[in-house]
């Protein structure tokens, strides 16, 4: 049995990105849900699986319950933060594609912003009693205790052995930035920024200033999954799920893999990137649109030499001479990503992803038929290739 | 050229010369020193050692343990090594490289023949191989191949492929002498405290005495520490070595925002490659940020937060 | 003991290496190198005790398999690997078993692996190669 090209997203949600949404998490996510039920032309009613990630506040059964969805078939998580994103996608395609659900939605609601901020030091995160916590307990307790931190010690050492800079991080931003301003729904709609904007930003933990960092946000975002052959009697051009893949690598920790030979890679990455290619039977060089996941920037660059578009270390030439704007060979987040949109732990992306393929997207790359998505980097991760056709 | 550069290029040398010219064994094949290792060993084998056994043994007369081969020809106490000897111009490289300590890690022996007392045997050695450096138990190091053959006259009797492992040393069995305790009474103020399971609470226990220990399965260390050999072997047993606390910063951050329970704005943590190998994260006190940089030396020092929880950290070296 | 089925396990041989053990063994196989004598010396080079040295082992392998195999087996070779150390008071547990029978220059040999363990784990791994000749009375 093959994966490939067996589901489809046919709907896509989501509330508005905030600060402050001023509502609970469950109800951004009754919301979010609804919306791509709309989207998708189909009710409540028609929903037989939910899948949402471990971290996710609101549990299946009590969007079920907001929503009166019935009877759920199917209920899955996917752990290890925004690393999930890509992997709730697969785990509905698996359910559709085998039967064992037919109408399967994924999503992600949270008050990120307003609640409980990412960005902060999590004592819960240091303090969970399990394996998580023993390796926690050598890393928070010496005051690497923010995901920046945690992304600074490898950024670090991806400067040192590659002799990149800061600016070329910041060139990442610069993109990013540029293309929220074009998009009404970006946080940073109308704000672009420049790269002395970047380097004149204050320090987060060095390397990373403060825009190497995504913003923090509230909002919730949901997608509908059906298989292929269902999604093309629906209103929308189908997204056809052409790969989708989860990846952990040797030696793996929870953003703190500092222990590998080669600290300045993701290797995770790597392992989704190959059964993608594989799936797909695609290479880089037919992406039409990348949404790289891109909570911190240095991410975004090691993303690249992971995924195969460059070598190593090479990721700061390869940027070089618009290769990511929005008429370059490799547009990157077209909707501004985590960094100018809004941080919704990947899901946003994903619902990028599909108004490019249906040709609804606010900056439309022309011609869009192949996107590649990324989840969560340094976590054990996934990503999608999904298609127009 | 680099370390690794000088030993590879002083191990091709050495190969290059080939075997070393004989050396004879201080004494002949003897029953005498036969007797003293039968002893010592436990092994009653009469075949070695009764006379009236072994004249109507397979052997037809007494003759020598073949694992005694490389006994014959050790130089003892006060021997020294020929000139031309490949495995001590290794060895005195690799001192040179500060490489100081020795530890026999394989050996392979073939006989061709059993020795008979009265028989003088001598060995011939060359440098086979030299590979590193390698992150072991017991400090980095690189494996030194020989081949040795022991010949009785013009025939040869018994062979043998040796690895050493030559090593920084790095374990220390006692408390290390002068790790630097500090009293850090504000880091009691709300610190994250560590998850302690069964099997990092060594570590921990280690910091609160000054000791910094790593986690050893056999040859291999590991940090952070698990329950399980990094080789598979469920039935091993974990111990661990002290490190020296000697090290260099191998990437690190400086910490501006937000604010961290128990640390005083901005603070530095570093990654330090420890000389035994492996990395250990720690604060790196008492350093402003603009003199920190890959490669720096440190050594570690403990934070004493209370009775329940001393922290690993570093210090710039002196 | 003509024919040896493979899988045979071999009674194993537990070794006591008190400091004399040590001691005397390095002493015996001509080793002086401190770390196998002098307490001192082994811990400032950053050992916790005097251990045993690889002649010894090399040795005690042998008395293994010829313990087993009788006073006329011949013993072609002998191929260890140390693991971790053999500190002095550890007690050592040999255990073995015949895995194979292979033919070398037309005589026949067993082939017997050889494991010596010891309170922190397996201190040496082996194999050793015998020839059982036929006895004729």
């Amino acid at each position: 049995m093959n994966l490939s090209g067996a589901a489809a997203i046919a709907g896509i949600g989501a509330t508005e990105f905030s600060k402050d949404s001023g509502r609970s998490e469950l109800r951004l996510a009754s919301e979010a849900v609804h919306a791509a039920l709309t989207d998708a032309g189909l009710a409540p009613s028609d929903v037989d699986g939910l899948v949402t990630f471990t971290m996710d506040g609101n549990a299946e059964i009590a969007v079920a319950r907001e929503l009166g969805i019935g009877d759920l078939r199917f209920f899955s998580r996917v752990h290890y933060g925004g690393g999930a994103a890509a992997a709730t996608v697969q785990q509905a395609a698996m359910a559709v594609a085998t039967g064992t659900a037919d109408v399967v939605v994924a999503y992600r609601a949270f008050n990120e912003r307003s609640g409980q901020r990412f960005g902060q030091v999590s004592s819960a995160a240091a303090q969970q009693v399990n394996t998580s916590g023993v390796d926690n307990s050598f890393t928070y307790p010496m005051g690497i205790a923010t995901p920046a931190a945690t992304v600074a010690m490898l950024a670090r050492r991806y400067l040192h052995d590659y002799g990149a800079s800061s600016e070329d991080f910041g060139r990442i931003a610069v993109i990013d930035r540029k293309h929220a301003a074009t998009n009404p729904n970006a946080w940073f709609h109308g704000k672009p920024i420049t790269l002395d904007d970047h380097q004149a930003s204050r320090w987060i933990a060095e390397p990373l200033r403060l825009l190497d960092c995504c913003q923090e946000s509230d909002g919730g975002v949901a997608l509908v999954i059906v298989s292929a052959d269902r999604a093309r009697e629906l209103p929308h051009p189908p997204a056809v799920v052409r790969a989708a893949a989860q990846g952990s690598g040797p030696d793996q920790y929870v953003m703190t893999s500092y222990y590998r030979h080669d600290l300045a890679a993701l290797p995770e990455m790597n392992v989704v990137g190959r059964q993608l290619w594989q799936q797909a039977g695609i290479a880089p060089s037919d992406v039409d649109v990348a949404v790289l996941y891109d909570h911190f920037t240095p991410y975004v660059l090691l993303q690249l030499e992971e995924l195969g578009f460059c070598r190593r270390g090479e990721a700061k030439d390869f940027i070089a001479d618009g290769r990511l704007e929005l008429d370059g060979s490799l547009p990157l987040n077209p909707h501004g990503g985590q960094l100018g949109e809004a941080y919704i732990h990947g899901m946003n992306g994903i619902a990028e992803a599909v108004r490019q393929l249906r040709g609804t997207a606010a900056n439309q790359i022309p011609d869009a038929h192949t996107v590649l998505v990324t989840a969560g980097t340094g976590v054990p991760t996934s990503g999608l290739i999904l298609t127009s056709s | 050229m680099t370390e690794t550069e000088r030993i590879e290029a002083a191990a091709e040398r050495i190969a290059a010369l080939g075997a070393s010219a004989p050396v004879s064994g201080r004494d002949p094949v003897n029953q005498a020193m036969v007797n003293n290792w039968t002893e010592a060993l436990g092994d009653d084998n009469p075949v070695y050692t009764d006379h009236d056994f072994a004249e109507s043994s397979v052997h037809g007369g007494l003759v020598a343990p073949p694992a005694m081969a490389q006994v014959w020809t050790m130089r003892g106490l006060h021997g020294t090594r020929a000139d031309d000897d490949p495995l001590g111009a290794m060895m005195a490289v690799l001192d040179e490289e500060g490489f100081t300590s020795v530890v026999a890690t394989n050996s392979t022996q073939t006989y061709h023949r059993y020795l008979r007392p009265g028989e003088h045997v001598a060995a011939s050695t060359r440098l086979e191989d030299v590979t590193g450096p390698k992150r072991t138990a017991l400090g980095e190091g690189w494996f030194v191949t020989t081949r040795t053959t022991w010949s009785a006259g013009a025939e040869v009797v018994a062979e043998m492929t040796f690895r050493v492992l030559k090593f920084r040393p790095s374990a220390r069995a006692a408390a290390p002498e002068g790790a630097r305790i500090i009293d850090a009474p504000e880091y009691a103020d709300g610190v994250l405290r560590p998850v302690i399971s069964r099997d990092t609470e060594f570590f921990w226990q280690g910091t609160k005495v000054g000791e910094l220990r790593i986690q050893r399965w056999g040859e291999t260390l590991r940090h952070p520490p698990g329950p399980v050999d990094p080789g598979g072997d469920l039935d091993a047993k974990p111990d661990y070595v002290v490190a020296r606390g000697t090290g260099k910063v191998y990437s690190y951050v400086v910490h501006h925002h937000p604010k961290v329970p128990g640390k005083r704005l901005p603070f530095v943590v570093a990654l330090v490659e420890l000389d035994e190998g492996v990395r250990v994260l720690g604060e790196l006190i008492d350093a402003d940020p603009a003199d920190v940089h890959i490669g720096l030396p440190v050594q570690a020092v403990f934070l004493r937060v209370d009775d329940e929880l001393t922290l690993p950290a570093w210090e710039v070296a002196t | 003991m003509t024919n040896v089925e493979i899988g045979t396990t071999l009674p194993p041989m537990m070794i006591h290496a008190t400091p004399t053990f040590v001691i005397s063994t390095a002493l015996a196989t001509r080793d002086f190198q401190d770390v196998h004598h002098d307490r001192d010396a082994a811990v400032a080079r950053g050992s916790k005790d005097i251990f045993l040295n690889i002649l010894t082992d090399n040795g005690l392998v042998q008395r293994f398999v010829t313990d087993w195999a009788g006073p006329e087996a011949l013993v072609r070779s002998i191929d260890i690997s140390l693991g971790v150390p053999c500190y002095a008071n550890d007690t050592l547990t040999f255990t073995g078993t015949v895995v194979d029978r292979v033919t070398v220059d037309g005589e026949q040999r067993y082939v017997i692996e050889v494991t010596g363990k010891g309170s922190l784990g397996d201190h040496v791994r082996g194999t050793v190669h015998i020839a059982r000749p036929e006895v004729t009375l």
